[in-house]
Parts: C-alpha cells; structure tokens; sequence
C-alpha cells in the first residue's frame, strides 16, 4: 500500500510540537478560494513545468507532482531526523491537501509511527467520513483541525463542500480525549466579519474542553497567481488584502478571551 | 544594560575612526636595531631589548573619558606595522592607501618615513625574505599554482589564549619564577643551559618592558589628573592610576584591574610582534567572575560601574584592526578583524557547568555593544542550562553574526585525544575562527590553508598547473587514464600525500626561522610551561604544541568527486572527454552539461550518504596525510576544516569542476554545502556535516544563514536549541547562524551607504557586509536561505 504525497518537509516547526516531519499528501475535497497548495487539490500525479537557471540561460523541465511513499519509506525517512524529533520532542505530521482522502494508507503509516514510538499528528479539514477518524483515533497524539466558516451555506460557496460532516466529526474527536488545535484560516471579507468571529468564539467557548490546547489563526497571505496557473486551477483570490499583523494581533486577544492559548500562525 | 553616555561616545568614535598606517612601532624598531644596544646579543635578549624600548617610547594615549587604557598605535586604528616580520613596499602602501575594501590611509609623510628610513634599512631582511628564500622549488611551485597559503609569511605564529594563571598572577611573581629556574639551571649537566639562560633573561627584561610601560601610563594619568577641572573625571583618574600602578605588575583584585591588566598584557603581545589572532582572553566569564562575586559581596561595584568597564574594554578591542596585510594573504584573510573570540559558558575544570552571573552579563555586553570586535562564542554543554542557548539566540537573532556556538564536550575530547590532560582540556575552547586549544598552555598554531578541490584537478592532469603552466603535482595520469573511480581516489590520495609534504617541510623550517631569529620572550611568560622549560614559545616551549593545516572546499570536492563517479562511472552519462571539453570551456555552449551537472547530481548536504561518502573519504585521505607527523618544535600535525576567506581565493585559482561551478567561482566554506545547493533544510545539512569525524580534527566551521523567523517565538526557540544540541550529540564542533534575508543583503549590495552597520557572518568571524568585496557579498546571498515557505 502507499500514499501519493507531494512534498516532505523536515525542519517542519508549525505543525505541531517540536522539529516534525511533515508529510503534504496529495488529493483534496474541498476548493478553499484562498488555498495555499494548489498542488495538493488533484488526487493524482501531475506534471508541471519547473524553470531552472544556469547563469542566465532557463531551462524549463518537467517535473512530477506527486510521489508514491510506503508507510515504510515514511519511517526510514523519520529515522534519518530521529535525533532532531527526539531533542525536540517534536514527531510526525501528515498534512495536505487531505490526509484522510487516503484512509487506508494514512492508517498503516500512523500505526507504523506510533509503534516506533513517534509523536503523531493528523492536519485534517474533517472532511471524511467519522469512521476514517475511528479508526486512526487511536494512532493519533494531535489533531489539527481546521474550522474555515460556520455558515454552512457560505462554506459551501468558498470550499465547494458543506461543513456539516466536519463539524460533526470535530465533535467527534474533541469527546476522543486526544490533543487538538483549532485552526483559523483568517480571510479577510469571507470569514472575519464581527458576526462571524463571535459564532466562532461562542463555538469554541460552548466545546472548551480539556483537550482543546490551542488556537492557530492563520493569515491569509498571498501566494500569488504564478503557482495557480502552473497547476491550472482558477485564482478566485485577486485584490484581497493581506490582514495587517495589528490586526492579527487584535483577533488574537479577541480570541484569548475563550480562555485557550492563541497562536498567530502555524 | 543600558550604554551610558561615555561608553556610547567611545564606541562612536571607535567606528568612526579611520584605518591608517602608523610608522612609529617600524621606527622605533629600526632606531633600536640600528642603535649600538642592539649588538652582540642572542636572540632572545635582541628581542626583549628591542621589546623593552618599544615599550619605554612609544606615545600614550588617553582618551576623554577612557577607564580603560592603552593603545598599539598612537591612537584608536593607528596600526603598527612589523618589518621585521614583512616589509611593505612603497607600491604595498600605495595598494593599501587605495584599494576599495580594508584599506589603511597612508599619509604622504609615512610613504616618506618608510622611503628614507625603514625600507632602506630592512630590504632584504625580513622574515618573510628569509623564508622566501628558504623555501624548495616545490614549495613555490605549489604555493604560487594557490595549492596551499602560508599563515607566517606575514604574520608571526601566535594562536593561542590567556588562560587561568595569568590571570591571578602579576609580573613581578613572574620575575620570581624566571629567577628561580636561572638557580635552578643545571650548567654541568644541560647542554642546553646557556640557552635557556639567555632565554630566562630575555623573558626578565620584557617583565620590567611592560611594567614600565603601565607605570608610564600611570605617571601621565596622574599628570592629567591634576590638570583636570571635573571632579569627577580627576578623581575617575586618581584610581586609574592607581590601577596602572598595581596591574600588571601584581595581581588583579577587582574587575577594574582585572580588566586592565590583560588589556595591557594584550598590548604587550601584539606590540611584540603581528602574532595571528591577535590575542585573546578566551574564558572571560570564568575569570571575571572570581572578582566580581567578590566585589558584588562587599558592596563595591555598582551594575552601572561594571558596564562602564566592561564597554570601555570592548572598545578597545575595535580600536585595533588586524594589521595591513598585502598580496595573497590579504585576500586568504581579508578584513579588519583581528579573530578576538570571547568564550562564554562551558564546563568548569572539575567538569561542572560553568554559565554563571557574568556569562549572561557579558552576553548583555555583547547585545548592546554590537560591534565588530571583539568576536564572541557560546560553549555549550550538555550541562548548560537552555536559558543559557536561549539567551544566546537572543543576539544571534538580531542577525548580528555572533555569538557563534561550540560543542564544549566535543572540544574536550579533541584536546584529550591530542594528549592533554583532563583539566587543561576543559580550561580550553576555540579561538579565532573555530581553532580548538588549551587556553594557557598551548601553542597551536594554523600554518596554512590547503586547496582540495585544486589537489583534485591536478590529479585530473596529470599533476600539471595549466594554469601556472608548470608540474606542481605528482605525474599519476590524466583523467581518462583511470578506469575507474577507486583508481581515480588512489591518485588523489597519492598527491594529497606529495603535496602535504611539500607543505610540512615548508613547515618544519619557517617554524626553525621563528625560532632562531624572532623569539617572543614576552608572550613566552604567559603560556604555561615556557619559564619552567626556560624554552621560547616559537621555539616548543609550551606545554602543548600543535601545528594545523586547514583543509579548504570540502562541500565543493565532494560535489566535484560525487558528480564523477556518479556521471561517469556509475551512470555513465558522459565520458571524461564530454566532460573535460565543457569544463575547458567553462561551460560555454554546454550549459545543457552544466544545467544536468547541478540540478541532476547529487550532493552534499542533503543527507544522502551517495554523496557524503565522498566527504568521508576526503577527510580521512587529508587525516591520514597530515595528523601525527611532527613539527620541528616537538609538536605535531594536525587538521582542522575552516577558511576564513581563503575559499574566493582557493575558487580564483580553479577552473570550471564537475559540480557545475564555472571557473575562478569561491568554493564552499567550511564543511558547510556549496551555496545552494542544500535543499532538504537544516536537519539534512546537519546530518551530513556530521558523517564526518570532528573529533579527530581541531575545529570544523559549519555555517547556516536563517531568515528572521526561524527565531520568532518561543516554540521557534526550542527547535533551535534542539537542532544545536543534536548536532553536538553528533559530535559537531561548530554551528554559526547567519540571520539575514537575501533581499536585505541585495539591497545592502545596491545601497552600501544605507547599511553601513550590516554585520554578516563570513566564515568563522563576521565582518562589515561592506568590508567584503563584491564576489564575497555575492557568495554570501547565494547560501541557501531556508525560507519557511
């Protein structure tokens, strides 16, 4: 069995505690507006044209999106930062696109983690059906889950996908017991509206529970139009601001007032 | 710390002074030897003679508002020259006058002084003409065809740092000593007593030399005490008097004197002679600490006193760039900086962690002072606590360069595997760049840098320097005579071995010229065991002796060596002919070779042991050839990893190679990847730089450029701290943080005006970004940023 993954990054310091290794894998069910790895949306692999320079001839060379990894070539390439994990307390993150589009890989390579010891984390949109999540829940240290927007209606207009199944399934995981942290993918004019913020803080404060140990607000920044037109996916995303970092810092201390820790970024 | 008005207007002052060429050490000097004294002495009692009336003439300097005294020069970036050891031609001053990056101002009055007097008289015999002179045909052939540098053609040998003793002992116990092993000699028995006794009264005289000279200081304080109308300045200049009349005469007792008493001792070295590194006092927050506690306890020293002190003293430390260098060596070592490393933290001599009060004070210093000179590094141990890293990170953050981070048990067992003895090991630590040494006690001294990758292209050559258009090598055959890739290594090895023995002969006589003709009876008195030997410290007269050649472009040899194997005899992708004709032509028309040879190679620093295996070899083929052969001061041979510059210099000298490098293009610094070419992160370059073993060597330099938000938060924080720590539970030497974005540094490149203040890590020092020059600058943006994208 293997994942189609389209890129490993070590040294990874956002995606949970410690130095991590995250694995981005490929294929994704929802379209977010503002999504950041366009080449994570396809579920399969694509050829894209990369520009490499030797002084100031370009040579344009095809290269694959998307890679196949065993749950074993995962390990192995765990093993290599096994010191830096250790030091760090840090771990495994597998990311996406949608880690959970691949259930049955994603399980074996947690299991596989788990028993060699490694602190595991799951970034997920909650996007899947609840028993992908019953099944790696047990593999699992840290969930980090996204919540894009509340309004079931206006989810379905910026992701293509309706954000029932997600809430329930964050339901889900927050009566679990293990880690989770909240991830708020702050866009302005889609989600960061008054109306809206207080939804979210109302929300968090009504499923507070032990195991909720972090809030991430994540802004939006621009990626620009080059990567979206090399992956041939429309950029719905022109003429959005940036929020400035006095308003990041606003949102943090708006959010602190549900009594959990509040990240800005990753 | 907050800089108080003094130590500001000091430290103004001390950036805005101008470099200039002073004639006064060279005419005094040649006064001196020109002078009836100077007849029908040894060696060892010329020097101290002509030390004694250095000291006894040259001009004070008391600046407003100075706590701290004493200049080389006769005023902050006046610097001496030594001709002696090499002699500057009118043309040298002319270049120096005029060159764009590290020049000195040379008056028309100096080219006069130098025209009439010094060149006259010391044309012809200099040190550096004697090893000219001295040198084999090989030796040139390979040191003109940029094989290999020589650290002591215009620089005397010094590398090495105060340790404990001196700092609680003053000079007049040091006359004790000296005359009780004079007592002691035995002149029936020892063939060599009438030596040792000239030595042991050379060493006496340069005791009253500095004592004279601190007393001097003290009687023109004085002097101006009297004159002086604020009350709080003339009584400021009563105690500094007071210090100067104490120390170094005696021992220090309070930070104050303490203080003072090494900057005079450091003067004392650098005036002697152009020793490399400058001097250093190496573990200052160990040392400072005793008096401190002490003062502390008795309520005598304010915080605001002590940062007083402490700022006046790094000022003077940026008051002295390394002296003007010319020629190869000045683009082998190209800068002001005089390799002062200040080391904090580590382990105490009974093996304890020894981070204490004044190791954070001093890393304050370091924050708020943020300039140039002195340089500054953490020991870290495994016994240091993670407030002590994190502190660190602090300044580091800032992007200022330093402090740079040593592996303290790795440091400990390198000295222990050379034969030290386990307290001396932990009194030890690095100086200058990444130099591993027991501070007091040795002398190892760096003798030049070695060009690997060159070695490589000889071999590819059949020995011949098409460059120089001469045989420097051995005849092994040409690149297409080896059919394969271990018959291709066995010849490499063959002519790694020839040339390092070039290098080692070279060596083992210049060390004789040092030792016959320029002693340094001063500097003797202060590395342990030179009084008791009754033996100098140029001539084995320290506890220790070791001698380094620095290997140069491992990163770059080990692309050049994993692309050959790889492309042509693994994959066989090209033949030797495809290759050689893209290389000879420097890649023009063949960038479809090039392009491949780049991005389709693997390389170092991605933790693929295809292409760090040849990094292994490489070093093990270098070890072998250089560690344990002796010295002919009863030291022996070791290796070290680090280039300071001498990477754009060993780059200038080398055609295109087999990794993609056009010709004439720098090498990779250090053990650090080529620029760029690492693209796993961090961890990776890690993992390989550690395949390696830094135990075996005295210093490897690893360098890693960091955009700012590598460092922005606690939890940032704890993974560097972690990525530091694993790489020292690997065994790694050195790591040094470049925290800067390319963006910046391209804007600086543009607007040099603007940055004026730009600090960068180089290699093993940082420098002014608008110091170095542009093919230099340009490297340094090239090194992979690693970007959080």
């Amino acid at each position: 069995m293997k994942g189609l993954i389209f890129s490993v990054k070590r040294y990874s310091i956002h995606d949970g505690p410690g130095i991590r290794v995250t694995f981005f894998m490929k294929g994704c069910p929802l379209s977010c507006w503002w999504c950041h790895n366009p080449e994570g949306i396809s579920p399969d692999p694509e050829s894209v044209e990369q520009i490499e320079k030797v002084g100031e001839m370009e040579f344009i060379v095809p290269k694959q999106a998307g890679e196949y990894y065993s749950p074993g070539e995962i390990l192995v390439i765990l093993e290599k930062e096994k010191i830096f994990i250790e030091e760090s307390k840090g771990g495994v993150t597998f990311s996406g696109g949608e880690p959970m589009l691949q259930p049955e890989f994603l399980l074996e390579a947690l299991r596989k983690c788990k028993s060699a010891g490694y602190h595991t984390a799951v970034d997920t949109s909650g996007y899947s059906q609840p028993e992908n999540f019953h099944s790696i829940i047990p593999f699992t240290d840290l969930f980090l889950f996204d919540i894009k927007h509340l309004d079931n209606l206006k989810h379905l207009n910026f992701t293509g996908v309706s954000n029932e199944l997600i809430m329930s399934n964050l339901r889900l995981l927050l009566e679990s017991g293990k880690d989770i942290m909240i991830r708020i993918p702050v866009i302005p004019g889609i989600n960061d509206d008054k109306e809206h913020l207080e939804s979210l803080r109302d929300f968090i404060l009504k499923n507070k529970s032990r195991n909720l140990k972090k809030i991430n607000l994540l802004p939006y920044h621009r990626i620009g139009s080059s990567k979206y037109k090399k992956f041939q996916v429309p950029y719905r995303m022109d003429g959005v601001e940036v929020p400035s970092p006095s308003r990041m810092k606003e949102l943090k201390q708006y959010f602190e007032e549900t009594g959990i820790k509040v990240k800005i970024g990753g | 710390m907050i800089i108080s008005p003094r130590v500001k207007k000091l430290r103004e002052e001390s950036l805005n002074a101008v470099e200039k060429l002073s004639p006064e050490r060279a005419l005094l000097m040649t006064q001196f030897y020109k002078s009836d004294e100077a007849h029908g002495l040894s060696a060892p009692v010329l020097r101290a003679k002509a030390f004694k009336y250095l000291l006894s003439n040259k001009k004070l300097y008391i600046g407003d508002g100075e706590l701290i005294v004493g200049e080389r020069g006769p005023a902050p970036k006046e610097t001496s020259t030594y001709p002696e050891i090499s002699l500057h031609s009118l043309k040298d001053l002319e270049i120096l006058d005029t060159r764009e990056k590290v020049s000195f101002r040379v008056d028309a009055e100096v080219k006069a002084i130098y025209e009439k007097e010094i060149i006259p008289f010391w044309k012809g015999k200099s040190n550096r003409d004697r090893i000219m002179n001295l040198m084999s045909p090989e030796w040139l052939n390979a040191y003109n065809a940029g094989l290999f540098t020589e650290f002591q053609e215009q620089r005397a040998p010094g590398h090495t740092v105060l340790g404990y003793k001196m700092f609680s002992t003053g000079f007049l116990k040091l006359k004790q000593e000296i005359s009780e092993t004079i007592s002691g000699l035995d002149w029936t028995g020892d063939p060599q007593a009438f030596e040792k006794h000239e030595e042991l009264l050379a060493m006496n005289i340069t005791c009253d030399a500095i004592i004279i000279y601190a007393n001097r200081y003290a009687d023109e304080i004085d002097m101006l005490a009297k004159e002086e109308k604020d009350q709080s300045r003339k009584k400021e200049l009563a105690k500094m008097a007071a210090v100067c009349r104490k120390v170094p005469a005696n021992a220090p007792e309070n930070v104050h004197e303490m203080l003072q008493h090494y900057w005079f001792i450091h003067l004392g070295v650098i005036t002697e002679l152009n020793p490399w590194d400058s001097f250093n006092p190496g573990r200052l927050d160990q040392h400072l600490y005793r008096v401190y506690k002490k003062e502390k306890e008795e309520g005598t020293l304010s915080d605001e006193d002590l940062f007083d002190l402490l700022g006046c003293f790094w000022v003077k430390f940026n008051n002295h760039p390394a002296p003007p260098k010319m020629g190869v060596t000045a683009s082998e070592s190209s800068t002001y900086t005089d390799f002062c490393l200040i080391n904090l933290g580590g382990v105490k001599p009974d093996g304890t962690d020894a981070v204490n009060e004044m190791t954070y004070i001093l890393l304050d210093v370091i924050r708020e002072m943020r300039i140039l000179q002195p340089s500054s590094m953490v020991q870290i141990s495994r016994k240091n606590p993670d407030r002590f890293i994190h502190k660190a990170l602090d300044i580091i953050k800032t992007g200022f360069g330093q402090p740079s981070c040593f592996n303290t048990e790795a440091i400990i067992q390198e000295l222990l595997r050379q034969g030290k003895n386990i307290v001396d090991a932990r009194n030890g630590g690095s100086s200058g760049c990444v130099e591993t040494g027991a501070f007091g006690t040795e002398a190892y001294w760096l003798t030049g840098y070695f060009n690997l990758p060159k070695v490589l292209e000889l071999t590819l050559n059949n020995g011949f320097d098409s460059r120089t258009n001469i045989q420097v090598g051995l005849k092994t055959g040409f690149a297409q005579d080896y059919s394969s890739f271990d018959e291709l290594m066995a010849a490499f090895k063959a002519q790694v071995n020839y040339l390092i023995d070039i290098k080692i002969r070279g060596n083992n006589v210049i060390m004789k010229t040092f030792a016959n003709w320029l002693p340094v009876p001063f500097l003797s008195l202060l590395v342990e065991d030179c009084i008791q030997n009754g033996k100098d410290y140029n001539n084995g007269g320290a506890r220790y002796n070791t001698t380094y050649i620095q290997g140069v472009g491992l990163g770059s040899i080990t692309d050049i060596l994993t692309s050959v194997r790889y492309n042509i005899y693994d994959r066989k992708r090209f033949s030797w002919k495809e290759l050689l004709t893209a290389t000879e032509a420097d890649f023009k028309g063949y960038e479809q070779i090039q392009h491949d040879l780049i991005y389709d190679t693997p390389k170092y620093g991605n933790d693929d042991d295809y292409a760090d295996q040849h990094a292994v070899a490489v070093f093990e083929i270098y070890y072998d050839a250089v560690n344990g052969k002796p010295d002919s001061r009863g030291g022996i041979h070791r290796i070290n990893m680090l280039p300071t510059t001498s990477h754009v210099y060993f780059g200038s000298v080398l055609g295109a190679t087999a990794d993609g490098r056009k010709a004439s293009k720098p090498l990779s610094e250090g053990i650090s990847p080529s620029q760029g070419v690492d693209k796993q992160g961090p961890t990776s370059v890690i993992k390989s730089a550690s395949k390696i073993d830094h135990l075996r060597t005295g210093g490897t330099l690893l360098n890693q450029k960091f955009s700012p938000q590598f460092f922005e938060d606690e939890e940032s924080y704890n993974c560097l701290n972690a990525l530091i720590r694993s790489y020292f539970t690997l065994d790694g030497h050195h790591i040094q943080f470049n925290v800067v974005n390319a963006e910046t540094l391209r804007d600086a490149q543009k607007h040099p005006e603007l940055f004026r203040d730009l600090i960068v890590r180089v290699a093993g020092y940082s420098d002014y970004f608008n110091n170095l020059g542009e093919d230099l600058q340009n490297e340094i943006i090239l090194r992979t940023e690693h970007e959080n994208a």
